[in-house]
């Protein structure tokens, strides 16, 4: 059991990341990582979904009927993330207003959809939620070092207060890094950097 | 029992009804928490474009208090204004007027101060916009929207005027943000078209009341 859950951390976080290894869930990998408060947020919610997400489908797989199960499986990822997204309005309409659309459309990552079907749905609730978890953790870690390369170079800031040398008249801001573009960028270096330090691995 | 044709749909129909009256349980408990949040960042921006109240609002609670105490709500007289009066019922000491519209990437909404003499601007507050961090979004940070503040609304088609971050300025006008053309030049249409359709009714307001008053 012990290794079990090992392979299943070291998939998540590691040999099977869903951004650089799967390259999933890059809608909200491009668009959330300029200020690394509101990518905090994202993840976390992302974990709560994924992790919750897939403990629910893997408790319901015996019962579910094969023929329905996407169904089953959108609706599960669909009140998770509503959960989400009236609990921001509510106690954080701030960051709601900042996150916009993109808390809602976690019901489309495909990295939650796909534990769901890949893992949660043929294996028990404790190793789904972990998996779940540590998949979550994976996408996380990725976007919160893409989110403080941009942040930082782009406007001279972390987490919204400002660094000494990045918002001095020393550093000339890369506005292009708050861009869209930015973000394109920095995945494909996060990419090559990642996929480069595990090939002598496998 | 799975493999019956019906179980299908009775499985999706119970699944369904559980988790939506669990979500409308949880909305409902959070309903009256998100309607006053949302009303909270109007009243905010409201109290925040007045001089005479953006002092005292240091906190939710204030902001609310300054709102419902010194706030008078829009109608037919004020062209759609909130209204600051000197005292209950008095004369206008300063009105709040909301303006909305499309920005580069979502609707931008804010409130404009002016003065009782109907032309000079005391101030500007976005409560609702999601323009790129760091650069749109600065148009609701302090820097900018400090700008406004003493600005005079030139007669014509462009009451107040966003220029280029480098030239100099006029009493109407007030400086870009860098590396945000699209969201400025939005910005100032809606401003200008809510300004020229405020004018245009308080004049009109003006202009009828006087012809009422001749025998």
């Amino acid at each position: 059991m012990q290794a079990e859950s090992k392979n299943i951390i070291m998939q998540g976080l590691w040999h099977s990341n869903p951004v650089f290894r799967q390259v999933l869930g890059i809608c909200s990998t491009l668009a959330v990582t300029n200020l690394v408060l509101n990518t905090t947020v994202m993840c976390l919610a992302l974990l709560f979904t994924l992790s919750l997400s897939a403990l629910t489908v893997s408790i319901l797989r015996r019962l579910t009927p094969r023929n329905i199960r996407m169904m089953v499986e959108t609706l599960i990822i669909a009140f998770y993330v509503i959960i989400v997204d009236v609990v921001l309005k509510a106690y954080w309409p701030d960051m709601s207003r900042s996150l916009g659309p993109y808390v809602g459309l976690i019901i489309t990552n495909c990295i939650v959809m796909g534990r769901c079907e890949a893992y949660a749905n043929a294996n028990p609730p404790g190793r789904a939620f972990l998996d779940g978890l540590f998949n979550a953790l994976g996408y996380s870690f990725v976007l919160l070092i893409i989110a403080t390369f941009r942040e930082v170079m782009g406007m001279g800031t972390f987490m919204g207060m400002a660094l000494p040398y990045f918002s001095g008249p020393h550093w000339d801001k890369w506005i292009i890094m708050v861009m869209p573009p930015g973000a394109f960028f920095m995945l494909a270096i996060v990419t090559w950097v990642f996929r480069s330090i595990g090939l002598p691995k496998e | 029992m799975r493999e019956k044709k019906w179980f299908p749909v009775v499985y999706m129909f119970l699944a369904t009804a559980f988790f939506s009256s669990v979500v409308i349980g949880f909305t409902r408990l959070t309903r009256n928490r998100v309607a006053a949040n949302e009303a909270l960042a109007l009243e905010r921006a409201v109290v925040h474009v007045w001089p005479q109240t953006r002092a005292k609002a240091a906190n939710a609670a204030m902001v609310h208090q300054l709102f419902v105490e010194q706030a008078t709500l829009p109608d037919e007289a004020t062209g759609g204004a909130y209204t600051l009066r000197r005292h209950q019922g008095g004369t206008v000491a300063a009105y709040a007027l909301p303006i909305a519209g499309q920005g580069f990437w979502a609707p931008i909404k804010g409130v404009i101060g002016i003065a009782a003499d109907r032309k000079t601007i005391t101030g500007i507050a976005f409560y609702e916009q999601n323009e790129t961090p760091g650069l749109g979004a600065e148009i609701a940070q302090v820097p900018f929207c400090r700008q406004f503040e003493g600005k005079v609304m030139a007669p014509g088609q462009t009451p107040i005027r966003i220029r280029r971050p480098t030239v100099h300025l006029s009493e109407n006008e007030v400086h870009a943000v860098t590396g945000a053309t699209q969201t400025c030049t939005r910005l100032e249409r809606i401003i200008c078209q809510a300004l020229q359709q405020w004018q245009e009714q308080m004049a009109y307001r003006v202009h009828k009341k006087d012809n009422e008053q001749v025998p």
